[in-house]
């Protein structure tokens, strides 16, 4: 008897433990007939908000769900609802300078051309549509969003004060090289008198626009780490606006950055399309202030993302159903009008809509020409796997030298060191 | 089935009379041994269970992976690897950096911490006016939640508009001090933040502690001729031994996890770096970004278990070396 009263009684424990372990999953599945609700995850400003509103209105039967997050948790969170198989959003997107990582891990994804999205092969920009393609050409994981052309953003009123030249044209014609800009940095120095306002605000926001503009990232296409080509040059430009006192020495992206928007810390600011999104965030006041020029050194693309279908979603075809609006070109053009980020579907750069767009925050500099031209200039640059790992240690180093910790050189040595032992990790 | 025993009759249906009294009297003196003997077991198997779930099993499981080479971002790489990712300890400098900076921070917050509420609870055991209100005020920088604290003392040690260096240039000294570029100045920064938060609860600990010394001590070392001085050392201090090794042991386990603070301290928190050159990066800031942010599940497992180890050992040593203060009984 004693033996069967222990069973009863251990038989009820583990029943007692297995509700509690199932109350924890839950979750269940939805009717065809009811309302499907998608969750989107995304970063910074994708300019969707009055869009959902617009699409909800239109499909009734939809729901969307978006989640903006920090650029570099929603890429580490994404990577590990992949590999756990759950958690993962009906939609993520996914920045150009992670998606090679993913592609890697493709087999995770949705293959949007099952669902017809080899329809939209000759709409995109070649290099944008194959940067989310697999190496065989038969899996795409995502459908291109914007494309990072840049254009260089400028204080206008600091200017003025410093007795540089305010026209955009004008200034444009100061720097057609980041040798002439760094001659304008001085002028800037010279006539601001002031040591607490800088020309530039970090010497990363150089770093990485220079590196954009030359014909390698940090890697070669074979994968093989290649620091003495494109990453030297942009190193050896950027650090000399900290050796030549022209730089805020600010972290790009801190808190201190965020502030420093407020006091005319720095005077200008390297400008892909989508950090006019930042730049009217984290400054509302500075409408009417700043203006657009031309980029030193002629065109690069720095940034820009894509949508993707994370496999283990239910609804992948609604999914891609609203994704698929959302990158047709009246809605591109919207989000391109709202908040700048610009399209990457070449058509669209003859679109009268998008050609003569001003902007009325960056005192009606004319966006729609400017970036349009950075944009059909745009020659594509290889993002090996490692890419973003090596540039976020090259920054931090680059972060030292502003410190005053290191010196050009011995931080460049630095920063190969670093690279390497990220390299040799694989 | 065998030949029913009296034991297995049912009681409810069992033959009516006065062998069912007997019976049933045998049944519950049985079912009452049976309680003595084994309830207790049950009534503490749910935290057994719970900490088999959620502590043991990953530690064990943690074991594993560390042995293999386990990438989230390339599986098909995947594999066991012996002893490979603690190999790659030894040779790894920013590991032995992290570990230089963990116990750094782990000795030069513990020791100021511990006198400090060693201090603080003794002047708490005086009779003062509000003393209720002042015993639980020191618990407020124990309840606030670390990140709040974080953001506070993230405005307090900021380069641009910081109120450190806003007081250094009042006082005449212009500051420009980069707090988190430096060793010393992050390392000042981050030790500063963590006391605040600590000295308060492990005063309340020891002035528990103290509250429990019998009065007629103090009494008789007044007599003998002892001030408070030589009574704080020779009478205070080896009377609540039992609390500060308990102390000690808790701040060696929570001082060399130190992740939060360096964690939020960082200028980009998303890359948890620990410094531009890992000044102030932990052990356990180095083995988050290692797992969740490089992907690499096998070595962070195996930094793991190379720190459970640490930690015993010094939490070991530790609590042996406290044991000795004021002598043994």
């Amino acid at each position: 008897m004693t033996s069967r009263n222990r069973w009863i009684r251990t038989a009820a424990l583990g029943a007692a433990c297995a509700v509690l372990l199932t109350a924890c999953g839950g979750g269940s599945d939805e009717a065809s007939d009811e309302v499907v609700t998608l969750k989107v995850n995304d970063w910074g400003n994708f300019g969707l908000k009055e869009l959902i509103t617009e699409y909800e209105k239109a499909n009734p039967k939809i729901k969307i769900v978006e989640n903006v997050g920090d650029y570099d948790k929603q890429h580490q969170d994404l990577a590990k609802f992949l590999v756990a198989g759950s958690g993962a959003p009906d939609i993520s997107a996914i920045d150009e300078g992670k998606v090679e990582q993913f592609r890697n891990m493709s087999a995770k994804f949705t293959n949007l051309m099952d669902l017809g999205a080899g329809d939209f092969k000759d709409k995109y920009l070649e290099w944008k549509w194959n940067q989310t393609l697999s190496a065989d050409g038969k899996t795409q994981i995502g459908l291109g969003t914007d494309v990072g052309g840049m254009a260089m953003c400028y204080r206008a009123d600091l200017f003025k004060s410093a007795g540089l030249p305010t026209d955009p044209d004008k200034v444009s014609a100061l720097w057609p090289t980041w040798e002439k800009f760094i001659e304008t940095g001085k002028q800037y120095q010279a006539g601001i008198k002031d040591p607490k306002k800088n020309f530039v605000d970090s010497a990363s926001n150089i770093l990485n626009p220079v590196l954009s503009q030359q014909a390698t990232q940090y890697f070669s296409e074979d994968n093989k780490l290649a620091m003495d080509q494109g990453p030297k040059a942009a190193w050896d430009i950027a650090t000399q606006f900290i050796d030549q006192k022209l730089s805020a020495n600010l972290t790009a992206f801190s808190k201190d950055w965020d502030a420093a928007f407020k006091t005319g810390r720095f005077a200008t600011l390297t400008c892909p399309a989508w950090m006019m999104a930042y730049i009217q965030g984290k400054s509302p006041e500075g409408a009417g202030k700043w203006n657009i020029a031309a980029i030193p050194g002629g065109s690069g693309n720095w940034g820009g993302s894509f949508w993707t279908i994370p496999k283990q979603g239910k609804h992948q075809e609604e999914a891609y159903a609203f994704i698929k609006w959302l990158v047709q070109p009246e809605q591109q053009i919207k989000i391109f009008n709202e908040i700048g980020n610009l399209p990457s579907q070449p058509a669209l750069y003859e679109d009268p809509a998008l050609l003569d767009a001003k902007s009325a925050y960056f005192s009606g500099a004319e966006t729609g020409k400017i970036f349009t031209k950075a944009a059909k200039e745009l020659k594509p640059q290889y993002f090996a796997p490692k890419n973003g790992e090596v540039r976020v240690a090259v920054e931090s180093v680059l972060v030292a030298v502003q410190q005053g910790k290191l010196n050009a050189a011995s931080g460049w040595s630095k920063a190969v060191e670093n690279a390497q032992k990220i390299a040799d990790k694989s | 089935m065998s030949a029913p025993s009296v034991d297995e009759v049912d009681p409810a249906t069992g033959p009516p009379g006065p062998p069912a009294v007997i019976q049933r009297s045998e049944w519950r003196s049985r079912l009452t041994r049976f309680d003595m003997k084994y309830a207790p077991y049950f009534m503490i198997a749910p935290f057994f269970i719970v900490f088999g779930f959620f502590g043991l099993f990953p530690l064990l499981y943690n074991g594993v992976v560390s042995l293999q080479r386990y990438r989230l971002d390339d599986e098909s790489s995947n594999g066991w690897t012996g002893l490979d990712n603690y190999s790659l300890l030894f040779s790894d400098s920013e590991f032995w950096m992290a570990l230089r900076n963990t116990f750094g921070l782990f000795l030069f917050s513990s020791m100021p911490q511990m006198l400090a509420a060693l201090f603080l609870a003794a002047a708490l055991n005086r009779q003062l006016r509000a003393r209720t209100l002042l015993r639980m005020g020191v618990l407020l920088p124990y309840i606030t939640p670390i990140a709040a604290t974080a953001v506070i003392f993230n405005q307090i040690f900021a380069k641009e508009y910081g109120l450190v260096n806003a007081l250094l240039g009042w006082m005449g000294k212009e500051s420009r001090q980069d707090w988190g570029a430096d060793t010393w100045s992050s390392w000042l920064a981050l030790i500063v933040q963590i006391d605040w938060r600590w000295t308060g609860y492990w005063a309340v600990i020891f002035l528990a502690a103290m509250q429990s010394i019998s009065k007629d001590l103090y009494e008789a070392a007044t007599v003998d001729g002892a001030g408070p001085w030589r009574q704080f050392w020779q009478i205070t201090v080896p009377m609540i031994r039992p609390a500060i090794v308990f102390a000690m042991v808790m701040t060696t386990i929570g001082g060399l996890q130190l992740f939060t603070e360096p964690l939020l301290f960082g200028d980009n928190v998303a890359n948890a770096y620990g410094g531009s050159l890992h000044q102030f990066e932990t052990i356990s800031l180095y083995i988050y970004r290692t797992g969740w942010l490089e992907y690499d599940l096998g070595y962070a497992a195996a930094m793991s278990w190379a720190l459970f180890v640490i930690i015993v050992v010094v939490a070991g040593i530790n609590a042996a070396l406290t044991n000795r203060i004021g002598g043994r009984k």
